[in-house]
């Protein structure tokens, strides 16, 4: 019995030495330690040894038993960690090719930028607002101050589609059509399409713009000032300068054109601003209480103003973009460059 | 509004260089367009004697000059036979470059020496507006007042700069030279001089017996003023004049015309001169004008006239188009020896609409349309007076004859003085208030907390309101007096995004994350490109626009996907092949036409591919974007004309079409040129959110094991798929059917029979499911199966 457990002992270590595979090593377990094991079999062979032997070889046995699955274990772990390596090393990839495909798809620029602003507003207490793009002729001029016939009609070429019905020039009808229907305190911004009968390098027939009206008591120039400063300061640089120079639209008063410090050189001057140091983005003012008025509002106790951003301008200003045709032309190598 | 520096300072005295000057222009609310030198164009041309001439040894046609220059003598070859020893003339020495484009070196001229060249006129850009004699081929002999060796500009008045202001609306005041000139005085804190508007009147004629004059239309024409001058000679005028004249692109014609034309560019006033012969009966009538009645006016064209206008009239005929243009058969002449000046003052809305409708624009129809106020015409003609005693070319008669409606403007405007902070956010100190308000003409009295006001009679159009006020108040004090706050003191409000536009952002968030491109296009197009798309389109439906830039742009768009097209057309033109593209815009709708009201301008999605494989990918990125709003759609084939019919659908929610979607129509693909299939969809981003379930709730999900079974029907080629599933989902127990494989096989299967296998899947809430409790329901759906669809187990 001694030489058998001695020859098995020597036997199975090796077969486990021998061992490669996991699945070789589950034949060994199983022909060693299996139910019907060689193992197994010596046990059921101690019905042949002397009674007084049995405890003596039983627990040879079991000492066998158990050396041979610590060998068998640590074989197990060997073998387990070999195949890890050799399946990490088989699987390897060359990572190093970028996409086939696009990897990002884009949001027009026009997007990026009335979607920058809204968020800057909107904490702000601003509604977000859009009005109708085929707009009457009254809430685009009468209700603005600009009569029929007026000499301030002459700002903006219109399209018409009847003598009362046309494309809105700009986002200001928004204005009265707000206030018709409700009292301050206002606060809104109205982004969308505008349409003007021009179309050259910088002017396109259609282009976007974002308004902001506020009414309210105590509401200011300052004000005004303060606002697009925030809003400059974030579409650009924390130290963009605006300036205010005096302008006129029949539907503020006082009327303001706004400068922002040039983005590309800082204010010293540069071949974006012309060497002013100042670019030109919108137009601005204090509503003109003749609007206030005419849309149910107290021009003595409520204050208003507003503002109109040309879109592509600030795009263009900000992605350094030359011409605004391309804005509508569309092409695919324009339009991935707009990651964020 | 051009204005030369030269004439605002007869006005002004401008002691700072012209950058300050504009920049200054530019803080008050006068913006420049362009600054023109007069000079620009030549440099180093001047005053130069000619103090020797010889024959050329070695032509017949050349002269040989000595020139003095001031710092020295040079040699100068000309072929002019004209000039003289002791001449001054124009000479561009070595380096220099003329009005008509020569660049002048020095050189020599069949052997000898010419150190540069005599000017003339069109080498200098002078005309005979500007410097006596200009317009004489050959070289200009300048006056003997000329200083040799001065700089040339200096001598034939082109040292001087022109501004071209543009002027906002408002401010119809400042398209004058003498307006300009009071701002410039503002600007630079000086005074401005007053008008010089006396004259004499020296005819024994009254200007009653001349004329009576009898305004029938006081709506259209409410200020009306005549004066008469005999002895009328007509002749040119100074040069003063005419170069002045010239400067703001104005020809000189005679002394009577270019006093108008001078009056007006100078003060704003628009006037005309009647030859007094060609007035019948004494008689002037402002009236409007007979339906159809015709005339003929100064630049020889006819024009048809509607009862809108206005004319000046004699008893017989209209002798003028009121405002527009005098009538040709009035008009001054050389023998002219009487006329008649008109000052007026017409309806600004109105010589707007009759100029635009004729197509008629005069310098004097652009500056009614701008505003004329109540006291100009006055002006206007003693300065015109005034002029005909400076020129001493006629006689001004007796008396005025005046016809104007008292103007109802309130020039008195009071406010408190907290109104000012109210508006401006900042406080003017009283006597800063004081101080602007004068300079600009305001008179201004404060008094504890009012302001009181009178604004000048020139500020008609513009002066109404305490705020017009304090607007002029914080021009000149400077905006940068303005200081940033950040609504300190307004009331809270609450911010946000209506839910329509909230939808489309997130369709738009979803389309990125599918890799596709956002594109803008224009909202309208032509029957060009309609026609492209869809056969014979018709664009009786489409809103139309009655002055579109180009025929191509002439229709509001009623679907999107004409531009998406075109846009994957020229991408492909440009070897951008591989698109996912979308865009998201509105369509306009309407079902009366002419409009009446406001069209439906309804929000939606177009998105087009040319990633997609097979219909089937394309489907699945249109059912992500679906199903980010919507539970659930049908699918029903196309009935799209621009796509392929067998390869679309229709998506149905309930009844309604909230989207199509499929492959480019080969014809449309071929008018398009595309180079590869296109894959698109327009989506009705507001119908399909109108039918979003906003009050989703968590559903509970079964914890019994299902059983799945496979099966595989047989059927004719016709059948859609979904009614398959749809009938085995309708089972009770059914849980889910997936589609796993589709055989065609004619041999096997029969021509025109597909199979379709799909596993069922079945499962009951409450308990574990055996075989025997599906049989029954099983059995009866096979047997609708193939009753309804003729489907049998294969």
């Amino acid at each position: 019995m001694q030489e058998k457990i001695t020859a098995l002992r020597a036997d199975c270590t090796q077969e486990i030495e021998q061992c490669t595979t996991s699945l070789q090593l589950q034949e060994v377990k199983v022909k060693y330690m299996g139910k019907s094991g060689l193992i197994t079999a010596l046990l059921k062979g101690m019905k042949d040894v002397a009674p007084e032997d049995r405890p003596k070889v039983g627990s040879m046995v079991n000492q066998l038993r158990n050396e041979l699955e610590s060998v068998l274990e640590k074989k197990t772990a060997e073998i387990a960690e070999m195949e890890l390596q050799h399946k990490l090393k088989s699987e390897k990839v060359d990572i190093s090719l970028k996409s086939l495909d696009e990897p990002l798809g884009t949001l027009h620029p026009v997007t990026l930028i009335t979607q920058q602003i809204q968020e800057m507003l909107i904490p702000l207490g601003f509604k977000v607002l859009e009005g109708p793009e085929i707009e009457t002729d009254y809430y685009s001029f009468q209700a603005l101050n600009i009569p029929k016939d007026h000499p301030a009609r002459d700002m903006q070429d219109t399209f018409y589609i009847t003598d009362s019905i046309l494309l809105r020039p700009h986002t200001s009808p928004m204005q009265a059509r707000f206030m018709e229907n409700n009292q301050p305190p206002i606060k809104i911004v109205c982004p969308g399409k505008v349409f003007r009968s021009d179309s050259d390098a910088s002017h396109s027939p259609v282009f976007h713009q974002i308004e902001g009206l506020v009414v309210d008591k105590h509401l200011t120039l300052c004000d005004l000032k303060g606002t697009l400063e925030y809003i400059a300061q974030n579409l650009f640089t924390k130290d963009t300068k605006v300036r205010f120079r005096p302008s006129y639209f029949p539907f503020t008063e006082p009327s303001v054109e706004v400068d922002l410090s040039c983005s590309n050189c800082g204010g010293k001057g540069c071949s974006l601003c012309k060497g002013t140091g100042w670019i030109e983005v919108l137009g601005a003012g204090m509503v003109n209480p003749f609007v206030l008025e005419n849309c149910g509002i107290d021009s003595k106790q409520y204050t208003g103003y507003a503002f109109g951003i040309g879109i592509e301008r600030i795009a263009m200003i900000k992605y350094g973009i030359p011409d605004i045709r391309l804005f509508y032309e569309n092409d695919a190598r324009f339009l991935r460059q707009f990651k964020k | 509004m051009k204005a030369p520096i030269s004439w605002l300072r007869e006005y002004v005295d401008i002691d700072v260089d012209i950058e300050t000057l504009c920049r200054k222009m530019v803080d008050i609310g006068f913006e420049i367009e362009e600054v023109d030198y007069l000079g620009s164009k030549i440099n180093n041309i001047v005053v130069g004697q000619i103090t020797e001439i010889s024959q050329h040894p070695n032509a017949d046609r050349l002269r040989c000059c000595k020139v003095n220059i001031g710092s020295e003598i040079i040699p100068i070859v000309t072929n002019d036979q004209h000039i003289a020893v002791g001449d001054k003339v124009p000479v561009a020495l070595h380096d220099a470059h003329t009005a008509n484009g020569l660049h002048i070196k020095k050189g020599k001229m069949r052997g000898e020496e010419s150190h540069g060249m005599f000017c003339g006129g069109e080498e200098l850009g002078v005309t005979a507006d500007m410097y006596p004699n200009a317009d004489m081929d050959g070289v200009l002999v300048l006056q003997s007042t000329a200083t040799v060796g001065e700089d040339i500009r200096r001598e034939v008045g082109l040292d001087d700069y022109v501004l071209d202001f543009n002027i906002t609306s408002n401010r119809q005041d400042c398209n004058s030279i003498y307006g300009l000139a009071r701002e410039v005085a503002v600007a630079l804190g000086k005074k401005c001089r007053p008008l010089d508007v006396s004259y004499t009147v020296s005819s024994d004629t009254n200007t009653s017996q001349l004329v009576d004059v009898d305004v029938q239309n006081t709506e259209l024409c409410n200020g009306y003023l005549m004066q008469g001058v005999t002895d009328v000679a007509i002749a040119k005028s100074p040069l003063w004049m005419t170069s002045r004249l010239a400067k703001v692109g104005l020809h000189g014609i005679n002394n009577l015309v270019d006093i108008t034309n001078y009056v007006l560019w100078e003060v704003g006033q628009p006037m005309h001169a009647f030859d007094y012969r060609d007035i019948t009966d004494k008689k002037i009538v402002v009236r409007s004008a007979n339906k159809g009645e015709k005339i003929t006016v100064l630049d020889g064209k006819q024009y048809q006239l509607d009862t809108t206008d206005l004319v000046i009239a004699d008893n017989n005929r209209a002798v003028g188009l009121a405002g527009v243009m005098g009538g040709l058969n009035s008009g001054i002449k050389d023998s002219t020896t009487t006329v008649l000046f008109e000052s007026a003052r017409f309806s600004r809305e109105n010589i707007r609409r009759t100029s635009r409708r004729l197509g008629l624009r005069s310098d004097s129809s652009a500056r009614f349309e701008k505003g004329v106020d109540g006291y100009s015409p006055e002006v206007g003609l003693d300065r015109a007076l005034n002029l005909i005693c400076q020129l001493q070319c006629g006689k001004v008669t007796v008396g005025r004859i005046s016809k104007t409606v008292e103007n109802n403007w309130n020039n008195n405007i009071t406010f408190e003085k907290s109104r000012i902070k109210q508006l401006l956010g900042i406080s003017v100190e009283d006597e800063k208030v004081k101080s602007i308000l004068e300079s600009l003409g305001i008179k201004c009295e404060i008094k504890g907390e009012t302001i009181s006001c009178i604004a000048p009679r020139w500020r008609e159009y513009d002066l109404r309101l305490d705020c017009d006020i304090i607007e002029e108040i914080i021009r000149v004090h400077g905006y940068d007096n303005i200081f940033g706050t950040l609504m300190n003191d307004t009331a809270i409000t609450i911010g946000g995004k209506p839910q329509h536009v909230k939808a489309i952002d997130k369709a738009k968030g979803i389309l990125v994350g599918m890799r596709y491109n956002e594109c803008i296009f224009y909202p309208f197009a032509g029957s060009a490109l309609y026609n492209k798309s869809v056969k014979n389109y018709d664009t009786s439906k489409n809103i139309a626009l009655i002055n579109p830039i180009a025929e191509d742009l002439a229709f509001m768009n009623r679907e999107l996907y004409h531009n998406m097209l075109q846009c994957i057309s020229l991408n492909h033109s440009r070897k951008n092949y591989k698109l996912r593209l979308f865009e998201s815009g509105k369509v306009y709708l309407t079902d009366e036409l002419p409009l009446q009201q406001l069209p439906i301008e309804e929000n939606r999605i177009c998105m087009a591919s040319t990633y997609a494989e097979n219909i089937y990918q394309f489907k699945q990125e249109v059912l992500q974007l679906l199903y980010s709003y919507v539970d659930d759609v049908k699918f029903v084939e196309g009935t799209s004309p621009w796509l392929h019919p067998g390869v679309s659908a229709d998506v149905m929610c309930g009844n309604e079409c909230v989207a199509v979607f499929g492959k480019v129509h080969p014809e449309v693909a071929k008018n398009f040129d595309f180079a590869t299939d296109v894959y698109a969809a327009e989506i009705r981003i507001d119908a399909l959110n109108a039918h979003a379930d906003k009050t989703f709730r968590y559903q509970t999900f079964a914890k019994f094991p299902s059983i799945d079974r496979d099966f595989a029907l047989v059927m004719k080629e016709e059948v859609h798929a979904q009614d398959i599933v749809d009938c085995f989902t309708k089972m009770p127990l059914c849980e889910d059917v997936k589609v796993f494989d589709v055989y065609r096989n004619a041999a096997q299967l029969g021509e025109g029979n597909k199979s379709i296998a799909v596993t069922v899947t079945f499962r009951d809430k409450n308990k574990t499911l055996e075989d025997k409790n599906i049989e029954k329901q099983l059995s009866s759906c096979l047997k609708e199966l193939q009753e309804k669809y003729g489907a049998t187990l294969r």
